[in-house]
């Protein structure tokens, strides 16, 4: 049954795809100016060979006729077509970019829960005490500061203290490094962006969490265990937090949705090489297919994303598997 | 997208001609370093090109400079923007170098040239013994293939407009391996000729010529190419690429410029351009010293630099005023397609608008009512200049500071309006012409943040004469598709700047009245006015081989004409100021770009530098 499930799920992707490639075409050609339109902005340009080149890159044809070729290629040749600007097929750019975009993200979300968590169990287990107030000040504090700021903070730190490297994701001298002083130069690269991703979601994580463990703690088997004489201690990690943690799983999982769209800010500001940047740019220059590519890409990781929360619901939840 | 480029052909570093010193200063071969020996051949004798400098430098090191993007190909031929050509000018020799410090054309590739007596066929020498990075010789062979794969139409990219004169091809030969001979379609002034056809960069045809036939050069040498099989001819080859992230070039250790010693350059072992596409970003890691220099400075932040010059071992170098002009004109384009909204012939802006914006009265009272010493003082924080031309004070040969036009005098800029029956009839503090019309339009620019704020200055400026100003920022696509497609607007802030070689023979597309970027009404079929046919006329004799005295006094008269009619409103220019380190040496930033690394191959580490 759980097959048939995933399968399912899987085919909804294809209409779901296909309409997505449809609206991007769609939607780039009502924006005014195309690729052209920045080369066109040298006016050593000749219209001659503006009216060529539109002509190679099929942009003289309507958005239709376009979206037929294109489909047809990807459905029957596998081809999604060549970035404009690079003359490198799209996945071919795509695919270093989004292998950083999600190291970052996934670094981010590990911030994220691995403070989300037993901070908000902290909160909650002492909760409507000083201790309680300072976490939801400072978590909300987190939350207020634009991302942007926070980044070129800590930017700005790294830059004068040296603790951190200011931006990158390598060093110059990355070739020359052995395989254990890459994996610490990496990180020592990742941990700031992936602070900046990792904090903007904190806050409402912590208080999912509080308010999560304080509904367990109200229920009546944890009063009986409390009742039994257990300490506090093991009555909060091992009845409360387990059955706290079941709607965060959920959380979590469409938390992995939505790991392409989260890191822009950061990727721009620590010159992180990722697939913001990368769409971002090919936005702004329109070049068609690898805005194409990107949009697809980032719905295939949503539509995963969501449904690997769904399976984690299930394993994690007797209930929904069984039932 | 700051600003937009006339034109680009080529940028590199200064160099002088060995001349006929065969051997003189060759330094032994192989070259140290050589990735591989030489195909067997009879070497010819070599003659390598000695570099003039201030010091004579050490090897070793790095430059770190920051970059917004990187590089989107390594094929020469097929980049169509600057980042691209940026890098692609230090990976790839051309005939002929640019001395921006001078701003005259020097010996690279060529070691010599000449003209013949009616001015249509130039002679080219090339240096004997130039090797591309393989070791394989640079012979006149190559410079054919490229100059033919940059004529291949089916490519189509923008280095074969560069490439020909009003739409035609150069004729080129070889009568042997070291001379070349390019008959032009016409005569041309020496100052365009040269940079002009050094805009060609010289690929290797024993590598490129089985990808060319195959048909598949338009994808050979991208930025999927693994660094050791990309075969150049300049000064510098790739150690490495990381998209999104830095180019590492290396030395090319066949590069046939030398110092006065002998010695092989360029002295650096490594050019990094690293991408930082955040501005405060790459300021903070200029300050510590991670990247060795920047680009672009903001204005405001030339004060900061100056303070942090004795901390952080570096200078603030003034370089003068920048290439980039700012204006803004109105629509004076009548519509010429029909089919649309409006009838062939029909104004753009309307009649009511178009009324006012084509009496020259009314323009010189814009012109006087924008106060451009505050401006200055507020966009530029006193760092900037007026200007009444394309050629700035930047421009180190054909500026012509004789030439002013109409500024502030918002006496005057009312007395002018009132005399063309503007009045505010219902003392709403807004001017309206003689039929009752308000005077308002809108001015439109893109989203820069000077551009935005000097928008707002002539807004402001303007209403203190009773004219209705409203702003309007758009996307940078969107304006160019107003300016040039749908000339959906009244009125446009911009800005041009120039590139090399800085001279008013590149700017054809402003000055004629049948271009595309003679803004204010463009594509015209033949003159509208007498002053544009004047114009076109002196932009004609411009081109033509003349003294460079009589180009000069050309120019300034194209100015003259421009300035007397006010069909661009011209502002301020802003000043450039750049940190430079301490601990290199030869280290010339120029107005003309490349700022910084238009000599990088003579650059240098101190050795006493302290870092």
């Amino acid at each position: 049954m759980m097959r048939t499930y995933v399968l399912r799920r899987l085919l909804q992707l294809v209409p779901l795809l296909l309409a997505l490639t449809a609206l991007t075409f769609l939607l780039l050609r009502l924006a005014p100016g195309d690729y052209l339109s920045s080369v066109a902005s040298n006016p050593d340009v000749s219209d001659a060979t503006l009216d060529a080149m539109r002509h190679r890159f099929g942009l003289d044809r309507s958005w239709l006729v376009q979206l037929g070729l294109y489909l047809r290629n990807v459905l029957f040749h596998l081809d999604f077509g060549e970035s404009f600007s690079l003359h490198r097929p799209v996945f071919a750019v795509l695919r270093g970019a989004l292998l950083n975009t999600l190291l970052l993200a996934l670094a981010g979300a590990l911030v994220t829960w691995g403070l989300a968590i037993p901070l908000g169990a902290w909160a909650a287990a002492r909760h409507d005490t000083p201790v309680d107030r300072a976490l939801s000040f400072v978590a909300f504090l987190g939350l207020s500061v634009p991302e942007v700021l926070s980044g070129l903070l800590l930017l700005m730190l790294a830059a004068r203290t040296g603790w951190f490297p200011a931006g990158g994701m390598r060093s110059i001298d990355w070739d020359l490094l052995g395989p254990g002083a890459k994996a610490l130069d990496l990180l020592r690269h990742l941990v700031l962006p992936a602070l900046v991703v990792g904090l903007v979601p904190l806050a409402s994580r912590m208080r999912q969490m509080r308010a999560s463990l304080l509904d367990v703690l109200g229920q009546e088997y944890v009063t009986t265990a409390r009742a039994m004489g257990l300490p506090e201690r093991s009555v909060i990690l091992r009845h409360g937090m387990r059955n706290a943690l079941n709607p965060l799983i959920t959380l979590f999982g469409y938390t992995l949705g939505s790991l392409l769209s989260g890191s822009l800010v950061a990727e721009v500001i620590f010159a992180w090489p990722g697939l913001g940047r990368v769409t971002y740019e090919a936005l702004l220059s329109r070049d068609l297919y690898l805005v194409v590519g990107s949009v697809l890409m980032a719905a295939v990781v949503l539509v995963l994303g969501n449904l690997v929360a769904d399976l984690l619901l299930a394993a994690a939840d007797p209930r929904i598997r069984d039932g | 997208m700051e600003g937009w480029i006339i034109h680009r052909p080529t940028a590199l570093p200064l160099v002088i001609a060995a001349g006929l010193l065969l051997g003189a200063a060759a330094p032994s071969a192989p070259p140290r370093g050589a990735a591989r020996p030489a195909p067997r051949r009879p070497a010819p004798a070599f003659e390598p090109l000695v570099t003039p400098m201030d010091e004579i430098g050490v090897r070793g090191g790095r430059f770190v400079y920051a970059v917004m993007n990187d590089a989107k190909t390594f094929n020469p031929i097929m980049s169509n923007e600057t980042s691209s050509s940026d890098v692609n000018g230090r990976l790839y020799a051309s005939l002929t170098d640019y001395d921006n410090a001078r701003q005259e054309s020097a010996p690279r590739l060529a070691k010599s040239w000449e003209v013949s007596r009616d001015g249509w066929t130039w002679t080219w020498h090339l240096r004997r013994g130039a090797r591309f990075s393989d070791g394989h010789p640079l012979t006149a062979e190559d410079v054919l293939f490229s100059f033919a794969v940059a004529y291949d139409s089916t490519l189509h990219q923008s280095i074969y407009d560069q490439l020909t004169f009003d739409g035609k091809k150069v004729e080129i030969s070889a009568p042997d391996s070291y001379t070349v001979v390019t008959r032009l379609p016409r005569p041309l002034a020496r100052e365009l000729v040269v940079p002009k056809l050094s805009a060609l960069r010289i690929l290797p045809k024993h590598v490129l010529e089985p990808l060319w036939r195959a048909g598949r050069f338009a994808s050979a040498y991208g930025v999927g190419t693994p660094p050791e099989s990309l075969v150049t001819s300049g000064a510098w080859r790739l150690e490495r690429f990381a998209p999104h992230e830095m180019t590492v070039l290396g030395r090319n250790p066949w590069w046939f410029g030398v110092d006065a010693r002998g010695q092989r350059l360029p002295y650096l072992d490594q050019l990094v351009y690293l991408v930082v596409p955040d501005d405060n970003a790459a300021v903070l890691r200029f300050e510590n010293g991670e990247v060795d220099a920047l680009s672009d400075v903001k204005p405001e932040d030339y004060a900061t630099f100056a303070r942090g010059e004795t901390r952080g071992a570096y200078t603030l170098r003034d370089l003068g005023a920048a290439l980039t002009s700012n204006f803004f004109w109105f629509d004076l384009n009548r519509e010429r397609k029909g089919g649309g909204k409006r009838e062939v012939g029909e104004p753009c802006a309307g009649a009511v608008k178009y009324a006012w914006f084509a009496n020259r009265d009314f323009r010189r009272a814009v012109s006087m009512a924008i106060d451009r010493d505050a401006i200055i003082r507020s966009v530029f924080f006193g760092e900037g200049v007026k200007n009444w031309s394309l050629m700035t004070p930047g421009y180190r040969l054909f500026h012509a500071p004789a030439v002013s036009g109409p500024d502030y005098d918002p006496a005057g800029a009312r007395r002018l309006l009132a005399r063309l029956g503007f009045r505010d009839r219902d003392g709403d503090h807004v001017l309206e012409d003689a039929d009752g019309h308000p005077v308002r339009f809108t001015l439109k620019t893109n989203s820069s943040t000077a551009r935005m704020q000097m928008a707002n200055f002539v807004r402001d400026d303007l209403a203190k004469v009773g004219i209705a100003c409203t702003v309007s920022v758009i996307d940078y696509t969107v304006m160019i598709n107003n300016m040039r497609e749908d000339f959906d607007y009244d009125a446009i802030l911009a800005g041009l700047t120039g590139a090399v070689p800085p001279d008013p023979g590149m700017a054809g597309n402003f000055y004629r009245s049948g271009a595309i970027s003679h803004f204010w009404n463009i594509r015209q079929p033949k003159p509208e006015t007498r002053a544009e046919a004047r114009l076109d006329s002196l932009f004609d004799a411009l081109l033509e081989p003349r003294s460079l005295a009589e180009r000069r006094r050309i120019s300034a008269e194209m100015d003259r004409i421009i300035v007397d009619q006010c069909w661009v409103i011209w502002l301020p220019t802003m000043k450039v100021k750049l940190p430079v380190r301490n601990r290199f040496g030869n280290l010339h930033p120029t107005i003309v770009p490349q700022r910084l690394l238009w000599n990088i191959e003579t650059v240098f580490v101190r050795p006493t530098g302290r870092r």
